[in-house]
Order: C-alpha cells, then sequence, then structure tokens
C-alpha cells in the first residue's frame, strides 16, 4: 500500500504502537488480577483489577479508530475522516446502551 | 487458559479471532450455556484482534481503507445483534452455528488453489487496492478490491454472526474477500484481524453490562489466547496458503459436526 500512500503506512506503525500498548497494560492488569483472584477469590482488588483490564481491552480499538479518525483529518483524506466517525458514532450507541444497562 | 492458547494460534493463523474454537471448548467441555460461552469469546477476539494487528504491522499485509471502510457495515451489524440476541434462545443459536462452520468449510475446500496476486507491478492497484512484498512468489505483488458491495453485505452479516456465536467473523469475511473480492488471503486475513476488534467492541460491552462476562473466566482465557497468537503468528509467516485453507475447512467440518450432534 505505501507504494501510492506513504502517509498509510505510517499510520499502520502508529496504529500498530497503539494496539500492543493496550493488550500490554490489559494483559498486566488480567495477570495481577487473575493471581490476586487465585489467591483470594473474595478480596476487592482482585475483580477491581479483572474488570480493569478487561475495560482497558474494550478500550483499546475504540482508541484505534479515534487516533485513525485524527490522522485522516490531519492528512486531508475526507472521505475516510466520514467513514470513521460513522464507525465511531455506532461503537458511541453500545457503549450508552451497555453503561444504561449496567 | 490453554483453550485460550491453542485457539489464539489458529485464530492468529487464519485471520479468525479464535472463537470458533474457544466456544465449542467453553460451551460443550467446560458446561457454560452458549452466551456466557460466547461473550467470554468475544472479549478474547478484542485481545487477539489488537494482538495479531500490531504484529503484522509494518509488512503492509494490513488494508487500512479497505478495512475502516467494511467497519462501518461489521460493527452495525454488531450493534444491532448484540441488542438481540439476549432473546434469542441458546438451541437455534448452536444449530445456527453448526450451520455456518458446516456452509464456509465447503467454499473453503472449492476455492483452494486460487491466489489474488497480479505479479505484473505496472498495474495500478486502484484506491482500495495494494502491493505487499509475497514471500510465495518472491516478489512485490500487486492486486485490486472488487465487488465492493458484496464485502460490505459480508461483513455486516459476519458484524451479526459475531454478536451472537461469539466469534471474530473472520470466517466469513475473509473466503469472501479471497474468492469473490479480489483480496489475497494473507492481506484478507491481516485486514480482517484488524476488524474483528472493533467488530467484537461493538457488542462486546452490552454482554458485559448483562453480566455475560465472568471477570476471571474472560482473564484465564484472553491471557491463554495471547499466548497462542504468538505461535500463531510465527506458524503464519512459514505455512502456504493451501494448507492454511485446507486446515480451516476440516477444523470447521469438525465444529459442524460436533454441534450437529449436540442439537438434534
Amino acid at each position: 500500500m505505501n507504494g501510492e500512500h506513504p502517509q498509510f503506512a505510517r499510520l499502520e506503525v502508529t496504529l500498530g504502537r497503539l494496539l500492543a500498548t493496550g493488550v500490554a497494560i490489559s494483559a498486566i492488569l488480567l495477570a495481577i488480577g487473575l493471581t490476586t483472584w487465585l489467591i483470594d477469590p473474595q478480596r476487592a482488588a482482585a475483580l477491581w483489577l479483572l474488570n480493569a483490564g478487561l475495560i482497558v481491552l474494550m478500550a483499546t480499538p475504540i482508541l484505534r479508530v479515534i487516533v485513525s479518525f485524527a490522522e485522516y483529518i490531519t492528512m486531508g483524506q475526507w472521505f475516510f475522516a466520514v467513514v470513521t466517525i460513522i464507525v465511531l458514532i455506532e461503537l458511541a450507541i453500545t457503549v450508552i446502551v451497555a453503561v444504561s444497562r449496567l | 487458559m490453554a483453550s485460550g492458547a491453542v485457539a489464539g494460534c489458529m485464530g492468529a493463523l487464519l485471520g479468525l479471532g479464535g472463537g470458533v474454537f474457544l466456544v465449542p471448548f467453553l460451551n460443550a467441555w467446560f458446561g457454560l450455556d452458549f452466551k456466557t460461552a460466547a461473550a467470554i469469546s468475544l472479549v478474547t477476539v478484542i485481545a487477539t484482534s489488537s494482538a495479531v494487528s500490531a504484529g503484522t504491522t509494518g509488512r503492509n499485509l494490513i488494508n487500512l481503507r479497505l478495512g475502516m471502510l467494511l467497519e462501518v457495515a461489521s460493527a452495525a451489524g454488531g450493534v444491532a445483534a448484540g441488542m438481540t440476541v439476549s432473546h434469542i434462545s441458546d438451541i437455534t443459536l448452536e444449530r445456527g452455528f453448526a450451520g455456518m462452520a458446516a456452509l464456509i468449510a465447503v467454499l473453503m475446500l472449492t476455492r483452494l488453489e486460487r491466489r489474488n496476486v497480479i505479479q505484473d507491478t505496472t498495474v495500478h492497484p486502484g484506491s482500495l487496492g495494494g502491493r505487499f512484498h509475497d514471500e510465495e512468489s518472491g516478489g512485490e505483488v500487486i492486486y485490486q478490491v472488487r465487488r465492493l458491495p458484496l464485502a460490505l453485505f459480508v461483513s455486516f452479516i459476519a458484524g451479526n454472526v459475531s454478536a451472537a456465536f461469539g466469534i471474530g467473523g473472520g470466517i466469513l469475511k475473509v473466503p469472501v474477500l479471497t474468492a469473490w473480492c479480489g483480496v489475497p488471503m494473507r492481506v484478507a486475513a491481516a485486514t480482517s484481524s484488524l476488524m474483528i476488534g472493533v467488530t467484537a467492541v461493538a457488542s462486546v460491552p452490552i454482554q458485559y453490562a448483562n453480566g455475560y462476562v465472568s471477570p476471571p473466566l474472560a482473564g484465564a482465557a484472553v491471557l491463554g489466547v495471547l499466548v497462542g497468537s504468538r505461535g500463531g503468528l510465527w506458524f503464519g509467516a512459514r505455512a502456504r496458503s493451501k494448507w492454511l485453507k485446507l486446515l480451516m475447512a476440516l477444523v470447521l467440518m469438525t465444529v459442524s459436526v460436533i454441534y450437529l450432534r449436540r442439537t438434534l
């Protein structure tokens, strides 16, 4: 792809780093949470860590879409900026429905 | 955790979330009800997607533009099914799961020999196509994206199926993209891997709010899948497309038979 659009290749690398970071943070939280839970399932910190890990995990792809949107705006790629904002609206609907059911 | 590792490995290999292996395991062997198994599997799909995509970047295999465009359809499907799936019975979901797996296996077997790459590098790939370094043909190859409406349609269906069955949906998109839309296997797999994270996130928060995601089980499954997807990436770079497709079809047939036997 970078033959025609070098900026897309750069975006790919940026997004890759973002995803790797999100997964790493989530994995650390889940690993500590799971260990704590296995030692004492009643401890509040265990569930808190596990839930935090899961929320970071769910937030990572959403963050990727937000960063893509900002990058497409910077590049002046209006068509893809619009496409990205539609995806963001769809994700926002899910998050709003989920929060209302909690 | 071990099942998560195996599922993650297979998932990374085939551009799927691995859910198609994890759901039957959690459901049939671990004894969780179908919706709980599907929700936990969907959480691992997000992990596989992020981990595999992070490991694939820099090789021009992920088509960001095509992926983002198809995500509009797949996320819409995920939102729609995420809101309605709690009203569908488990047995209906299991039958659907069996039927879908069998259908895709047959599709995959009939298209074993196809290659969608153009080795003449002067051909223009178009606004959605791309080029990448292909190790099987030993040089730079180009592909063009065809039949975009079909790709969008299958992405919407994949989004629905993802939320209902706890899989990434790559199982539907990858065969259609390779068979009819001109996308090479590896590009379809890498792009699908990136997409399934967003597809899953379009429905997982609702399942999470509904209480289908048990944090300790989901945590264990995610960690297992993360370990497994590393193995899949390593192996995937070394295996041939034809064998990947054969392996995929074989596994799907097995899953389908298991589910048909359970629900009849």
